[in-house]
């Protein structure tokens, strides 16, 4: 009885009765610990632009740049700005972001300050030794601090750079910093393979024109590059890469062309013997004959025959700066300056 | 009388039924997880079983692919009214890593069902899920049961 | 006549449909139907730098999501020549043995919501959360965890860390006997599932079935023998049965969780002291890696060119499992209930399983390409 009397003393409290019909969640369920990664957390003065936060984002639409208007007092700055319907919280703009202090917060992946970058990049920034004029306008204007002056030559530390072409467009020589595509290595080999052949055909087509040419003068003509545009764009349909290609070749391209007058051959046969891969043969009926697909353009039979029938030039390329579609490749053409 | 009886028994006894229209699982986990007794949702009234026939409320979870494009709007009109859609994860709502040329997802779930609340993250934390679903979640029903009359 | 257990159903977590052909209410056999969880990744990813492939690989299931992007870190580090450093090795184990723990939680816990016991249900997940605190201390994220980069892994764990996973193993060690003797001798759930859904050590040889339900069925393989890790500094024995029905597939996951506390003592006791990544330059090449995920065996295929994704190939392990269940274990199901309980003893994960080849009638392989793809989403911010 004694028993009875002293359960339903225990049981008949009211908290007891409340804890089974009101519904409640404790406080300490909805904490998080301090390593969980909300969404990143924008300070804004410390940006400076460079996209490294964009271009390491795997996600398509969860983070951009935005600039805030100009003011009377002062100019428009630029952020990052995150859609949280898009952002998959993974860090990693935090990770890569230059600045120091960092201008992303994401749970704890701001503190992580490794010596090398693992940003993706697409485009590897190299320097041209020869054409620099050490005049160091890249070195003061990098992000990161990723030129240096060593041995008296500019060097880009590889693991530092993350590619986002502000020495490019400080450097006042054209040519001297080269940004190179280090994907679709194969897809470029085939463009210039098909750009060098296509001129070389189109400069041997010209061969009357180009055999009379006197020492001093130049030959000049425009190609048209739509064609190639097209048969380009189906190896890889990529614009930029495209238009890169094309300026690299025509800016490095010396061509050497030889030209061959059957009229004043004699059959002396001195340029038969001469010829390093055996393209000029001695036929009895036919006389000589030069094959053009082995030919090295060495200008070894031109520096031989006393009669003048090869004949030794140079052709130089230039990009005209139209667009793509529209663009042309003046052709240069002069005799070559070897003495005979 | 009738609809104060109605308000009342909207209020505190909710069915919900979750769909997985193609996702990674990672938000179904996270709703299982809701069910267990840390988190605790059945004391609020709210069971989870998975009949469209009995539900008041459905859970989308996952990027829509090719096959559930008219599956999803046959199951909306079989469910009775009044009833309330919620888009958990952020892949129905913009299809996250998903939407990039070459997959087979379409997005969002709005061009679909139309979707009346929604909870965002890339898996939304339970302590998230549930303070959305509490701070919206009981009078919503009865407000949407209300409007229909 | 069939019955088909559709892609909506109070038991199943994915979509997925079981043709059942039933007589009264005996099955005699069975066929499944995938195809409703195909998002096209192989082919998101290809032309794609490792940067951004190491988070949609995590992304191909919700349940095993470490284990792709570990194996996909080795595959690069395999072509590269290299391996990671000691100190990363051990904290990617650490993670590796939570996980199973998390995920074997799990497939046990849906076992026993199909046979309606809803007791047992709700203490596997009440054992499941410490664990996922535990992950999420480590990682940051307590599903899709983007831990991993190839060359290491991305953060430090802290002393603090390490005591506060310790006492959490040690306080699941000590109430964990008490629910496995609920099940392995309790009338309502143990005893009814013996000898239902067997399958025998050849047909698990005919049906290519891996992971713990081959190893139930008496096949005495894990691949986490050959892993340098385990095999050089850890020490791991194979757990394995005989009967290969349902009762022996959950009793040999049980069993794997206690052997995986005991691997994480052993690592938080031995962990060498270093650094925690570095990095690697990846050249052109071709190749592949094996690992042992919660549910079987899963392999990547890769071929590169410097630093980009040419070709990738996943195989995961429920494809070969799920066809060894249509084929095998419902030649002696007794009753229609009984079939759906045997389907979530195999512990199924449909979102890993869909991939896509078409091959003409030449036999060779082509391009999947939607022709009708919308895909334009409208920015709102």
């Amino acid at each position: 009885m004694s028993s009875v009397i002293w359960y339903l003393y225990e049981f008949a409290r009211k908290s007891w009765a409340e804890k089974f019909t009101v519904a409640k969640t404790e406080q300490e369920i909805m904490e998080t610990p301090s390593r969980w990664r909300n969404f990143p957390e924008v300070r804004k003065e410390y940006c400076i632009a460079c996209g490294a936060c964009t271009a390491a984002c795997p996600a398509p639409m969860a983070i951009k740049l935005v600039r805030s208007s100009d003011t009377s007092e002062e100019e428009g700055i630029t952020y990052p700005v995150i859609n949280t319907r898009g952002c998959i919280r993974c860090g990693f703009c935090a990770e890569v972001c230059p600045t120091d202090p960092k201008t992303l917060l994401c749970g704890e992946n701001h503190l992580i300050r490794e010596e090398f970058t693992i940003l993706p990049v697409d485009k590897m920034f190299v320097m041209d030794d020869y054409l620099c004029i050490r005049c160091k306008k890249c070195l003061n204007s990098c992000k990161v601090g990723a030129v240096s002056e060593v041995d008296g030559k500019m060097v880009i530390d590889q693991s530092k750079c993350i590619a986002c072409g502000e020495c490019i467009k400080n450097c006042p020589v054209k040519g001297a910093i080269k940004g190179v595509f280090i994907s679709h290595v194969e897809e470029q080999k085939e463009i210039i393979n098909l750009v060098v052949n296509t001129l070389e055909n189109r400069i041997n087509a010209e061969q009357d024109k180009i055999k009379d040419l006197e020492p001093e003068e130049v030959y000049k003509f425009d190609f048209p590059i739509d064609e190639l545009v097209e048969q380009a764009r189906e190896i890889i349909p990529k614009e930029e890469l495209i238009r890169d290609t094309f300026e690299k070749i025509t800016d490095r391209l010396k061509m050497r062309v030889i030209t061959w007058d059957d009229e004043k051959c004699k059959s002396c046969k001195l340029c038969v013997d001469e010829c390093p891969v055996g393209a000029i043969t001695y036929d009895e009926d036919k006389g000589i004959q030069r094959d053009q697909d082995k030919c090295l353009k060495c200008s070894t039979c031109y520096q031989t025959c006393p009669f003048g029938v090869a004949g030794f030039y140079v052709a130089r390329f230039l990009l005209s700066e139209a667009k793509l579609d529209e663009g042309v490749i003046h052709v240069t053409v002069k005799p070559s300056q070897l003495p005979v | 009388m009738l609809d104060a009886l109605k308000d009342v028994i909207r209020k505190s006894s909710i069915h919900v039924c979750l769909i997985n229209t193609g996702g990674c699982n990672g938000c179904d986990i996270e709703v299982v997880a809701l069910l267990s007794p840390r988190y605790d949702l059945e004391q609020y009234g709210i069971y989870v079983h998975n009949n469209p026939r009995e539900a008041d409320v459905i859970l989308v979870a996952g990027a829509v692919t090719e096959q559930w494009r008219e599956k999803l709007q046959r199951i909306y009109a079989k469910v009775p009214e009044p009833k309330i859609v919620v888009a958990i994860g952020n892949c129905p709502l913009s299809g996250d890593v998903f939407n990039q040329e070459g997959s087979s997802v379409y997005a969002p779930v709005s061009d679909f069902i139309p979707v009346d609340a929604e909870v965002s993250g890339c898996p939304p934390r339970p302590s998230e899920i549930l303070a959305a679903i509490l701070s919206v979640g009981p009078n919503a029903i009865a407000a949407r049961g209300r409007q229909k009359l | 006549m069939i019955l088909p257990i559709g892609p909506i159903h109070p038991s199943l977590k994915e979509p997925l449909r079981l043709k059942l052909k039933t007589q009264g209410e005996k099955v005699l056999s069975a066929e499944i139907d995938y195809g409703y969880v195909h998002r096209g990744i192989e082919r998101i990813m290809k032309g794609k730098t490792w940067q951004k492939g190491i988070y949609l690989s995590e992304r191909v299931c919700g349940i095993c999501s470490y284990i792709h992007t570990q194996t996909f870190a080795e595959t690069f580090e395999s072509i590269a020549g290299e391996t990671a450093p000691l100190r990363a090795q051990f904290l990617r184990v650490l993670t590796n043995e939570l996980d199973r723990i998390q995920s074997h939680l799990l497939a046990n816990s849906t076992y026993f919501k199909s046979l309606e016991h809803e007791t047992l249900f709700m203490y596997m997940l009440y054992l499941r959360e410490p664990v996922m605190d535990a992950i999420e201390l480590l990682t940051g994220n307590r599903v899709n965890m983007g831990w991993n980069v190839v060359g290491g892994v991305r953060m430090d764990a802290k002393q603090t860390h390490l005591d506060s996973i310790m006492k959490i193993m040690l306080n699941l060690e000590s109430e964990y006997d008490r629910y496995v003797q609920m099940f392995e001798k309790g009338p309502l759930v143990g005893l009814r599932s013996h000898d239902v859904g067997k399958m025998t050590r050849d047909e698990a040889i005919k049906a290519r079935a891996v992971g713990p339900i081959g190893r139930a069925s008496g096949l005495e393989h894990d691949l986490r023998e050959n892993h340098h890790t385990y095999r050089d500094h850890l020490d791991l024995k194979v757990i394995w049965r005989k009967e290969g029905d349902n009762f022996a597939r959950n009793m040999n996951r049980f069993d794997e969780i206690t052997q995986s506390i005991n691997l994480i003592k052993q690592v938080i006791e031995n962990l060498p002291e270093g650094e925690v990544r570095k990095k690697i330059d990846i050249p052109a090449g071709y190749g592949d890696w094996r690992n042992e995920a919660p549910r079987g065996e899963v392999t990547y295929t890769i071929e590169t060119n410097g630093n980009l994704i040419k070709n990738i190939s996943i195989r995961t392990p429920s494809i070969m499992n799920i066809d060894a269940c249509a084929k095998y274990m419902f030649n002696d199901v007794a009753t229609v209930s009984d079939a759906v309980a045997t389907y979530a003893s195999v512990d199924p994960c449909i979102a890993c399983t869909e991939r896509v080849v078409i091959v003409d009638e030449f036999g060779k392989s082509q391009e999947f390409d939607y022709p009708n793809y919308p895909g334009n989403m409208k920015l709102k911010i």
